[in-house]
């Protein structure tokens, strides 16, 4: 008797759940809106940005989350535009760059102001940038600082080399290694090392004394500039047992090693000079074209030395720190919550909204959700929403922002291990992937078989379909193959049979008996999206090739060095997310032999493309360029692309001038809080193509400054007078 | 017994040295470090950072330096959370791990000793089978399951209470529910199987043949022997739900100790591991102790040499 | 004396039990339930893809149904988020299940009670040196361990008989992961037994029957495991029972943090903890695995239950 009736009430117990939760669900689907929506009184944005800081010392953090927060707490020299990213004006009102693209000089404005009331010098931002740079710090981004003239020397703790006369070493002349900071170069082609010579624009060579350009408002040159634009110096690695495998390595280097002192490259000799109190110039080692975008980074924010050197490491802690940007820490209760609230001195203050912003650390995708849905908070980060609710909740087209990203999903493939040592391995691997349905199936992601990512940088893809249609007719593509580069399973196939695994056909069912396929994995590291591509590729590669290669899931920290060295066989699950708006951000990861591809594969003509590419002053020109680099490394497939990612996040309708853009950077003065309901946001599908009079006036006044600059340059007039002095 | 505790206090110092030490070896076999990331570091950068942090040492001079820190409480500061020492990071997460473990501790005890006292006294009742239903039904459902299913009903559907994060009483209702639950029915369960146990034994025969009331029975003798099983279990239980239960702390985003241990096991942020491991062991050891020393109250049987 | 005597004529106490349990209809049903659970998991699979042709790995090939959908005729349990029918999967998932929660738990028997009960009887020093060992290993993070352990016993390193188990059951990179995981958690689920156990020996250890199988010369072995150990088979069968549950949601745990079952193989911990993702969305990734899994650690204790009333020997003086 008893027990019956506990079956009944467990049973009961079941029904009424599932009644429960199908009543939830179909109540749910109506409504204008997903949850909650009330205005927060306070003028307070409520925000989620992912895991806990590591820090608020913006040179020595890497995460997203800590970027965004950082966003608002200390100014750069230049400011991402809140749609696009791109540089706008910001500490710097204007800058220029000299012809070679090897100069940049930053005309600061005379208002910026520290949270504590000092003014923003151009000595504070070369302080800053020299601390960035130091060995001591060992930031984890220093190199985003390499660009700059003796940037990496610096962080390398490299020397100079002083002979008995007191001369420095240069450079040049010891170029036979054509990738002088490399000293681990040594299976490089013989056919590649007189290549500096042959093309006098190569980095090596370009910087002699007298082609310096000088900046018109410079009369005398100073001793750092005499010395920064000098030729190049010669640098060793610090490190003993390094120097000795550079010196072996050269036979010219170790020739004339001898009798020589070695001179520390200091903070001082990097590429950053303050001209005047309001003037910054950088030196590059080479032309970067993508050097201004750059600086949008915190890694070059402004800090304020007097605090930090007073503080030390405890200088980050809220009653200690002094900071440049829109917003000041207020409270920073860890793992629970950060409030930044509008700084009064910042120079911009009149036109920053929010009194406060309140960042909640959360990392649990369903607790996020539930607590927007709650109403309790205004809006997500990127890929918070799961993929397989994105069915469902798109149809809130009010709130849910799925646009792409710029940030990458593909495989790495071990090159130098059999099978995928073999170029059609490779290739059948990546075209029997249906990306359609890939895409189909994700449901954030656009498929993708490049390795810059589609939608986001448009000029750069009008070069690439030029090339690409060019070089394809040059290898004897056929349009009919080329226009199935997304998905072919039957060339798969061929291919797979051509390499020496046949492929055979039961019933429609595939088998390549021949193939290893026990040999190799798909190695990914721990995430819910990574397994669910990682299940789906298997079941392609099963179903289009007759394979079933097992799957080897991994968590994070012991995948990293797995991957990196090359430890896997097979393919490897990687992402990438760029660090500025050009697409040299993902082009570079297979730049220089040490590259950080996590594939093994280098390819001397890629470099000399890519160097080649940077050192074209016109930007379609230089896009065609880059594009021939992205074509030569696709067609030999070290990776098997997969998809762009897209943002996938949601925010509340009354939240305005907060875009889904391209990396979920958000400039937070740009951002209000919309209390009339009939101006909130609708159809956000749209939103980066719908204009808000508010935010859009705003960025251009900010833009004005260099718009003008650069008129007037043009019109051949001195830019003094606009210097320093058009901000307010 | 003054002579018995005082040895196993002291004892405890080498054993959580030990257990740091096992610790520290075990991080150190696991691949990875705690600078690694998704863009692989260059060599002079991975090189700063090695020196930074005295990773270029020997691995000997690297354990005596950190355990002679550590022997005067200082684990020094954490990897990831720059200019964070660990002291600080236990100190001010602690107290959130331990009200929510506390709360549900004492909400266990309570249901749970409850239950099963009433389902023993009780055996093969309606009560009975019902009370130890529901327990199975604790046991049966893991918390990262019963965590959102209340949050769906209690936050999203009848809005009583928030959905996540710390802040008021309001928001400790379901965390607590959600970790006292699994408690609660290991409770009521151990209660009930000890005081059959009990119940059966001599001693309770006699006493009840001595003429002494059920009352007195019950509550000065069978209680006592009956209750023996939870007490072994409490130790460890206690210590556990002290130093935070990481499926609750993320569920609801509550910034307590658990979450930031695994955290720290992924990021392979040594000191912190090793200061959270040492704090938690002590607390444990500690615990285990008052469970050895109650034992002696509570079984006249139990004597300590 | 009277346990005494049970003991010694080991058999009729077995045979006595069987039919006490057989009375016990909770546990009848528990254990009627635990039969068609362990049959289902072992011919299920074969026989729904004989059947249906429906497997717990196979991703549609067709882009629209990789997808979850609701129950249907075709999949009785509806489907996951990639189209994977979710009936084979809890079938599938449920021999992974059990095979961790019977061979973690019976490791963590084995050791623990052997461990504890010696510790207990022998007490003074080296029941102070045991236990403290217990101690220690009780307050390493599992967490750590278990990675060590997957990490180091990982590809060319997986010892020779965990390969060969993993291959008797079909074998592949993705199996041995999983058996070095039931390895693992027993090794770490041992502990609590043996307190338990020393506990319940300490309390023991000093009673006439034990004192007189001493002065009648019993060896130590025999005292610990002919007489301490059967007496304390009550506790210890309700603690095992509560172990298997808790093996299991140790697994269920480590898939919610994503170091447990190697995909594509699920067990039911793992489909459970990805239904609740999904709870307000598609309730059936949930409800399926999670009640089965629900229902069979319900039958397990009600069996445990059982057990413990048929084998407990002072039940019969009452």
């Amino acid at each position: 008797m008893v027990q019956i009736s506990f079956k009944r009430f467990s049973l009961g117990l079941v029904l009424l759940s599932l009644c429960a939760f199908l009543a939830g669900c179909s109540a749910e689907a109506s409504g204008k809106y997903w949850g909650e929506v009330d205005v927060p009184q306070d003028n307070t944005m409520r925000y989620i940005t992912g895991s806990e800081p590591e820090s608020l010392d913006p040179q020595f953090v890497t995460g997203q989350p800590e970027a965004r927060i950082l966003i608002g707490l200390f100014d750069r020299l230049v400011e991402y535009h809140p749609k696009t990213l791109e540089p706008i004006p910001s500490l710097a009102t204007h800058w220029e760059q000299n012809e070679d693209g090897t100069v940049y000089t930053f005309y600061m404005r005379n208002t910026g102001k520290f949270s504590n009331g000092d003014p923003i010098k151009a000595t504070d931002m070369v302080w800053s940038i020299r601390r960035a740079l130091s060995p001591e710090l060992a930031s984890r981004y220093a190199f985003l600082g390499y660009d700059i003239k003796y940037g990496e020397a610096y962080n390398a703790n490299k020397f100079f080399v002083k002979d008995k006369n007191g001369k420095f070493l240069l450079e040049k002349d010891f170029s036979s290694d054509p990738k002088k900071e490399d000293p681990i170069a040594e299976d490089k082609p013989a056919s590649l090392q007189p290549k500096s010579l042959k093309d006098p624009v190569s980095a090596e060579t370009r910087t002699e004394p007298d082609a310096a350009p000088e900046p018109a408002e410079v009369k005398q040159e100073s001793e750092f500039q005499k010395f920064i634009n000098s030729p190049t110096r010669l640098t060793v690695p610090g490190d003993e047992k390094d120097q000795e495998k550079a010196i072996k390595q050269n036979p010219k280097l170790k020739a004339a090693f001898e009798n020589t002192e070695l001179v520390a490259v200091t903070a001082e000799d990097i590429g950053v000079e303050a001209v005047d109190d309001y003037t910054v110039r950088f030196k590059l080692k080479q032309s970067a074209p993508y050097f201004v975008g750059l600086l949008t980074h915190q890694f070059f924010a402004a800090l304020h030395r007097p605090s930090i050197e007073k503080f030390g490491k405890e200088w980050i802690k809220p009653e200690n720190i002094v900071t440049s940007g829109a917003y000041r820490v207020s409270v920073w209760k860890p793992y629970d919550e950060m409030i930044i609230v509008k700084e009064p001195n910042y120079w911009d203050a009149a036109n920053v909204k929010l009194d406060a912003v309140k960042f909640y650390p959360m990392d649990e995708q369903t607790t996020m959700m539930n607590i927007y849905k709650s109403g309790r908070i205004d809006a997500l980060y990127n890929h918070t929403v799961p993929a397989p609710w994105n069915e469902y909740i798109r149809q809130y087209k009010n709130e849910y922002l799925l646009h792409p990203e710029m940030s990458i999903e593909y495989y790495t493939l071990s090159v130098k291990k059999p099978p995928v040592d073999n170029l059609k391995v490779r290739q059948a691997l990546s075209l029997a992937i249906d990306r359609d349905a890939l895409e189909k199936y994700r449901k954030t992601v656009k498929k993708l078989v490049d390795f810059t990512p589609e939608g986001i940088f448009p000029k750069y893809e009008e070069a690439r379909k030029k090339v690409y249609s060019r070089l394809a007719k040059e290898n004897g593509i056929s349009e009919e193959q080329w226009s199935k580069r997304y998905f072919d399973p039957e060339r798969a196939r061929k291919l797979l049979t051509e390499a020496g695994y046949e492929v055979k056909e039961n019933n429609g069912r595939f088998s390549a008996p021949s193939f290893p396929a026990d040999d190799i994995t798909i190695s990914y590291n721990t995430a819910e999206s990574n397994k669910a591509v990682a299940e789906f590729v298997q079941a392609q590669w099963r179903q289009n090739l007759g394979i079933t290669v097992p799957l080897k899931n991994m968590e994070w920290k012991t995948y990293l060095p797995y991957r990196s060295n090359i430890e896997y066989t097979g393919a490897a699950r990687a992402g990438w997310v760029g660090d500025y708006v050009d697409p040299f951000t993902f082009l570079s990861q297979f730049y220089t032999q040490t590259n950080d591809s996590s594939t093994g594969w280098w390819s001397a003509k890629y470099d000399r493309l890519i160097e080649e590419a940077n050192n074209i002053a016109d930007p379609m020109a230089r896009f065609e360029k880059l594009a021939e680099a992205e074509f030569l490394m696709i067609s030999d497939q070290p990776i098997i692309p997969l998809a762009t990612s897209g943002t996938s996040w949601m925010k509340k309708p009354y939240i305005k001038g907060f875009y889904p853009n391209p990396g979920t950077m958000h400039p937070w003065k740009f951002v209000y809080i919309e209390t009339d309901p009939a101006k909130w946001d609708e159809n956000v599908d749209n939103i980066m193509s719908t204009s808000d009079p508010a935010v859009d006036a705003q960025v251009e006044a900010l833009m004005r400054t260099q718009e003008q600059f650069q008129q007037s340059k043009t019109s051949a007039n001195s830019t003094k007078n606009i210097n320093g002095k058009t901000a307010e | 017994m003054l002579k018995f505790i005082l040895k196993r206090l002291i004892i405890i110092i080498p054993m959580a040295l030990l257990v740091v030490t096992l610790t520290w070896g075990l991080i150190r076999i696991a691949p990875g470090n705690f600078y690694s990331g998704e863009k692989k570091l260059p060599p002079a950068i991975e090189a700063n950072i090695t020196k930074k942090y005295g990773l270029d040492k020997p691995w000997y001079v690297q354990y005596g330096k950190m355990m002679w820190n550590i022997v005067q409480l200082d684990f020094g500061d954490s990897l990831k959370y720059q200019g964070q020492s660990v002291n600080e990071i236990i100190w001010r997460h602690f107290p959130y791990s331990a009200t929510i473990g506390l709360l549900a501790y004492m909400l266990a005890l309570l249901i749970g000793l409850s239950a099963g006292i009433i389902a023993a006294l009780k055996q093969n009742s309606l009560f009975d089978y019902g009370s130890m239903a529901l327990a199975m039904l604790g046991l049966s459902i893991p918390n990262f399951v019963l965590g959102p299913i209340l949050v769906l009903v209690f936050s999203l559907w009848l809005f009583w209470v928030p959905p996540a994060r710390w802040g008021g009483i309001s928001s400790l209702i379901l965390p607590v529910i959600t970790l006292a639950a699994i408690y609660a029915a290991y409770i009521a369960r151990l209660t009930r199987a000890g005081m059959l146990e009990v119940l059966r034994s001599d001693y309770i025969r006699t006493a009840r043949a001595k003429g002494l009331s059920e009352k007195t029975v019950l509550l000065k003798h069978a209680l006592r022997g009956g209750i023996i099983p939870v007490v072994s279990f409490t130790g460890p239980a206690l210590a556990s739900l002290l130093a935070g239960t990481v499926v609750v702390e993320k569920v609801f985003a509550i910034p307590g100790l658990g979450k930031i241990f695994i955290e720290s096991v992924f990021n392979r942020d040594e000191p912190l591991t090793l200061g959270i491991v040492a704090f938690l062991s002590i607390l444990i050891m500690v615990f285990n102790l008052a469970v050895d020393i109650s034992y002696g109250f509570l079984d006249p049987r139990i004597r300590y040499e | 004396m009277a346990d005494e005597k049970d003991i010694v004529k080991g058999t009729s106490l077995w045979k006595d039990a069987w039919q006490r349990l057989l009375k016990n209809k909770l546990a009848v049903f528990g254990l009627i339930v635990m039969v068609i659970m362990v049959i289902a998991v072992t011919i299920g699979p074969p026989i729904l893809r004989w059947a249906t042709g429906l497997t717990p790995y196979d991703i549609p090939a067709d882009a629209d149904y990789i997808k979850a959908f609701p129950p249907s005729w075709q999949h009785p349990m509806g489907t996951d988020d990639a189209g994977r029918d979710l009936l084979a999967r809890v079938l599938q998932g449920g021999r992974i299940s059990l095979m961790v929660g019977v061979i973690s738990t019976f490791v963590s028997l084995i050791v623990g009670v052997s461990y504890g009960a010696t510790a207990g009887y022998l007490g003074g020093k080296i029941d102070n040196v045991m236990m403290r060992i217990v101690d220690i290993i009780y307050a390493i993070p599992y967490i750590l361990i278990v990675i060590v352990l997957l990490f180091v016993f990982s590809g060319e390193n997986t010892p020779n008989w965990i390969d060969a188990i993993s291959s008797s059951f079909g074998g592949g990179a993705g199996l041995n992961q999983i058996f070095l995981l039931f390895f693992s958690l027993g090794l770490v689920s041992w502990l609590t037994m043996a307190r338990v156990v020393r506990g319940q020996v300490l309390s023991l250890k000093n009673q006439e029957f034990v004192l007189a199988a001493r002065a009648t010369g019993v060896s130590t072995f025999n005292i610990i495991f002919k007489h301490l150990v059967p007496n304390t088979l009550g506790p210890v069968i309700v603690y095992a029972t509560l172990t298997i549950p808790s093996v299991m949601l140790t697994e269920a745990f480590l898939s919610f943090l994503g170091i447990g079952v190697q995909a594509p193989y699920a067990s039911w911990g793992s489909l459970a903890s990805e239904g609740i993702k999904n709870i307000a969305l598609f309730p059936w990734q949930l409800i399926f695995p999670g009640v089965t899994m629900a229902l069979t650690l319900f039958s397990l204790n009600f069996l445990g239950d059982g057990l413990r009333d048929a084998l407990d020997p002072q039940t019969r003086k009452f």
